[in-house]
């Protein structure tokens, strides 16, 4: 057999491809159940740091809540059961449980949690504490709503086997990745069983309940300020290193919390607005980071009210006219965004960005996505256009300028006219739910990086956010498949083959994928967001130290 | 008797608005994915907790009964008293009202004198020019220069918590005299106007004419002569103008970050937290009236020719 050099250097080239992809470890959590936040060897303790995150909360159930105006002011104040390592954002790691184990048929979670533990009113913590949370969160009492609680759907029994050890029964096996990832989620604070009991379930009221964390609460001024103090009792010795914390409540993405971080009023500003981060990032002494966030900004198209949505060529057509590199563009002053398709397209298991840019509605030349969403229209029998299509517009400066943008493209690539109407967030979800619109732009979150999450949420048939009310029986079927695929490998080749079906048929289209704009003054240290997810699981402060 | 029937006109206007205006407060409570995952029966349950879940009438007589007994509710969301935030918040907002209206009189006053005896005049001229100005700029737009402008050039801020002025005067004074200079220029505009025009009317009457003649100085002849007769106007368009520093400090601390009674009213509108929304707008429908029918008692004071039957 003959073998030229070029041939020869092809396939040793393939053989080692083959060997070292057969060594990488297969996507999946990072886990390290033998590390626990410790402090920085240089750090030094005490001082104050002023943090300045979100408008206040409207009210302090964590567990209640979907928003990091409750996470980011109390976070501090609990602790979880696992939960992500401050130094990347990502691994998961031991917290209230020292330590676990899943058993082989991926059925049975067992924690062992740790001794000694108290909380702030120096009640011991024991895994009836666990229990009692778990329990709200799996089956939340009547008039409490808990949006991790679909995460947690296989969830069986909670037997408290010891006063350290607790099981979680599964009805059925889930994927490591997602059960770990939803006992890491920061939401999921532990509290009390005796202030549960005390108030029926419902925390929405009681500002002060105890908890188990690094800092323990002060004061609080409604709209202005928390100020939490170092717990000294705090299980993980050694942390937390800042005496106190003052937690600032501002508007994201304001010129009120830009103009007091820029004039130093605060040490560490999380949402900030691009000018400001901008302007931080020229400043010297000062830090700036930018991360990726759980939000995808979307538009729906109602399928049962508009015929001619119903028809998936329309919709594609739709997707293929939105221009997202300028759509990015038009809002880069106002809030930093990122191109993506119907996955996080930071996420390991979807398509790697420079596959997704080479694909029709991704590209930076549009004339090719314009053409064949023209035919589509021509083929749908839509070649003329529609006509006034009501298009809500939820109330940000990122929607209403991005809807005049898509207003314009839709009737310049597909002759399609809109009639926008803006209206407030409490009205957008209530017109949205209510099928009362043709398109609706607004930004929806998932619970975890997780496709199975966004999966179910997003594109699931009975979906909470399926506002387009679409369905696919094959990809319903998908999704369930990969809910029950425990191999990560296969996972990955559901996920992908999903993407496909939603190119084709897409329930939702895709505007941008946030980022969340950070910025520190250097004396802060111990803490670099740039590689966490979402804002939601990183937000205790205890390893962070004033240099 | 009418100051009564106008607040209860208020009263009914706000409570009927607040409950036919779209939107669902849910969304604020719950967030937007515990509110998509909320079933009926969760709606019910949390609705009959914030008490509107009773009949409209009911819900109205609930409330009036509350204020009759000095109760202002509470937010539905967090649970603080109504009372609370105005006792907090309300100093600062009351500082900014009133030193707004210092302002527009320290401002008005003379520059309306100035144009009146100096009739189109450089002076006049560039009075005038200068209140149409300040009346056409938005309050909240001019709010967000001036910080910009501090900020960018000086690396300044004012404090972003509250400090009341028994606590630290300066630090205090830092945080309303912002938004008061902002709010107080544009009502020195119309003050500034309104005073030219009602000097001018005066000051071409016999009784000033007879004080020239009797050989008065110019100053006397204003401050003693024309000016106290030239105010009534005046006056009156001070107390109706508090009403736009009242809607004006809404936007105005919402641009300087004053964490006054107006950005508390802004939130509460967004959060559709009803309860904070119609007893603020009451309040400031009761200061507006107040202040008003006060003006109305000083025209006795001011000329001895007005009596009240």
């Amino acid at each position: 057999m003959s073998l030229d050099r070029r041939t020869f250097l092809k396939r040793t080239g393939a053989a080692g491809a083959l060997i070292l992809g057969s060594r990488l470890p297969a996507p999946g959590p990072a886990v390290a159940q033998d590390m626990t936040v410790r402090p920085d060897p240089a750090a030094k303790r005490g001082g104050t740091l002023r943090y300045g995150v979100h408008t206040a909360p409207t009210h302090f159930d964590v567990h209640q809540s979907g928003t990091v105006a409750n996470i980011g002011a109390q976070s501090p104040m609990y602790d979880t059961l696992l939960r992500r390592s401050p130094k990347d954002g990502q691994t998961i790691i031991p917290d209230l449980a020292q330590r676990w184990e899943i058993s082989p048929d991926g059925k049975k979670y067992t924690f062992y949690l740790r001794k000694g533990v108290k909380f702030h009113d120096g009640a011991d913590f024991t895994a009836d504490d666990v229990k009692a949370t778990y329990e709200r969160i799996v089956r939340p009492p009547k008039g409490v709503v808990i949006p991790r609680t679909p995460l947690f759907a296989t969830v069986g029994d909670i037997v408290v086997v010891d006063p350290h050890r607790i099981e979680f029964r599964l009805t059925e096996a889930r994927p490591k990745a997602y059960m770990l990832g939803a006992f890491a989620s920061g939401w999921n604070i532990v509290v009390r069983k005796k202030t549960l009991d005390e108030n029926q379930g419902n925390l929405r009221q009681v500002m002060n309940y105890p908890g188990t964390g690094p800092f323990k609460h002060v004061s609080r001024k409604d709209k202005e300020v928390w100020i939490q103090e170092r717990n000294p009792d705090y299980w993980n010795k050694g942390l937390p290193l800042v005496d106190r914390l003052e937690i600032y409540h501002m508007p994201p993405f304001s010129q009120e919390l830009g103009s007091a971080f820029l004039s130093g009023k605060l040490d560490y500003a999380r949402l900030l607005d691009p000018v400001s981060w901008r302007k931080g990032k020229e400043m010297p002494g000062v830090t700036a980071a930018a991360f990726n966030q759980s939000v995808i900004q979307a538009f729906w198209t109602n399928m049962q009210k508009n015929k001619a949505l119903a028809d998936p060529r329309v919709r594609r057509a739709i997707h293929l006219a939105m221009d997202r590199h300028t759509l990015v563009e038009v809002v880069k002053d106002t809030a930093p965004m990122q191109v993506g398709g119907f996955v996080y397209p930071f996420h390991e298991m979807s398509t790697p960005r420079a596959d997704l840019e080479k694909k029709l509605g991704y590209q930076k030349d549009i004339k090719p996505a314009v053409q064949e969403a023209r035919r589509l229209m021509k083929e749908a029998g839509y070649g003329n256009g529609l006509r006034n299509l009501d298009f809500v517009v939820r109330e940000a400066n990122t929607f209403k300028l991005w809807a005049v943008a898509i207003q314009a493209m839709l009737k310049e690539h597909l002759n399609i006219e809109s009639n926008l109407r803006v209206v407030q967030i409490s009205q957008w979800f209530e017109e949205a739910s209510g099928g009362n619109f043709d398109l609706a732009i607004s930004a929806i979150v998932s619970t975890l990086m997780d496709p199975s999450d966004l999966f179910s949420a997003w594109y699931g048939k009975d979906g909470p956010q399926n506002y387009s009310r679409w369905t696919n029986a094959p990809f319903h079927d998908l999704a369930n498949q990969m809910d029950r695929e425990l191999d990560d490998n296969k996972r990955r080749a559901l996920v992908r083959k999903g993407e496909d079906i939603l190119e084709q048929d897409p329930p939702l289209i895709p505007v941008a994928y946030e980022q969340i704009y950070d910025a520190w003054y250097n004396k802060v240290k111990g803490q670099n967001p740039s590689t966490y997810f979402g804002i939601y699981d990183v937000v205790r402060w205890d390893n962070v130290w004033l240099g | 008797m009418y100051a009564a029937v106008t607040l209860l006109g208020v009263s009914i206007s706000i409570f009927i608005i607040l409950r036919v205006l779209p939107g669902d407060p849910l969304v604020a409570i719950l967030g937007v994915e515990g509110h998509a995952r909320m079933t009926p029966a969760d709606r019910v349950h949390i609705m009959a907790d914030l008490g509107l879940s009773d009949p409209l009438p009911m819900q109205y007589v609930h409330w009036l009964r509350d204020i009759a007994a000095g109760r202002l509710g509470k937010s539905f969301f967090r649970g603080d008293t109504v009372s609370e935030l105005i006792a907090h918040r309300g100093p600062i907002s009351a500082e900014i009202g009133v030193l707004a209206l210092v302002v527009s009189w320290l401002v008005g006053l003379p520059v309306g004198i100035l144009s009146a005896f100096k009739p189109n005049s450089v002076p006049d001229g560039l009075a005038r020019a200068m209140s149409i100005l300040f009346i056409a700029i938005p309050g909240f737009w001019l709010g967000m220069l001036i910080v910009l402008a501090l900020l960018f050039w000086f690396g300044y801020k004012a404090p972003i918590v509250i400090v009341h002025l028994w606590q630290d005067p300066w630090q205090n004074f830092q945080i309303v005299i912002g938004p008061a200079v902002v709010l107080g220029l544009a009502q020195g505009a119309y003050i500034a106007r309104m005073s030219r025009s009602c000097l001018l009317e005066v000051i071409g009457e016999d009784f000033v004419r007879t004080a020239r003649a009797k050989g008065l100085r110019e100053g006397l002849v204003v401050m003693r002569h024309a000016l106290p007769n030239a105010l009534l106007p005046v006056i009156t368009i001070s107390g109706v103008l508090l009403g736009f520093v009242l809607g004006g400090s809404v936007a105005v601390e919402q641009a300087f970050g004053v964490p006054g009674l107006g950005r508390a009213l802004v939130i509460a509108v967004v959060e559709r937290d009803v309860i904070v929304v119609q007893n603020l707008v009451l309040l400031y429908a009761v200061i507006f009236v107040v202040v008003n029918a006060l003006v109305d008692l000083s025209y006795a004071w001011l000329d001895p020719r007005i009596r009240y039957g």
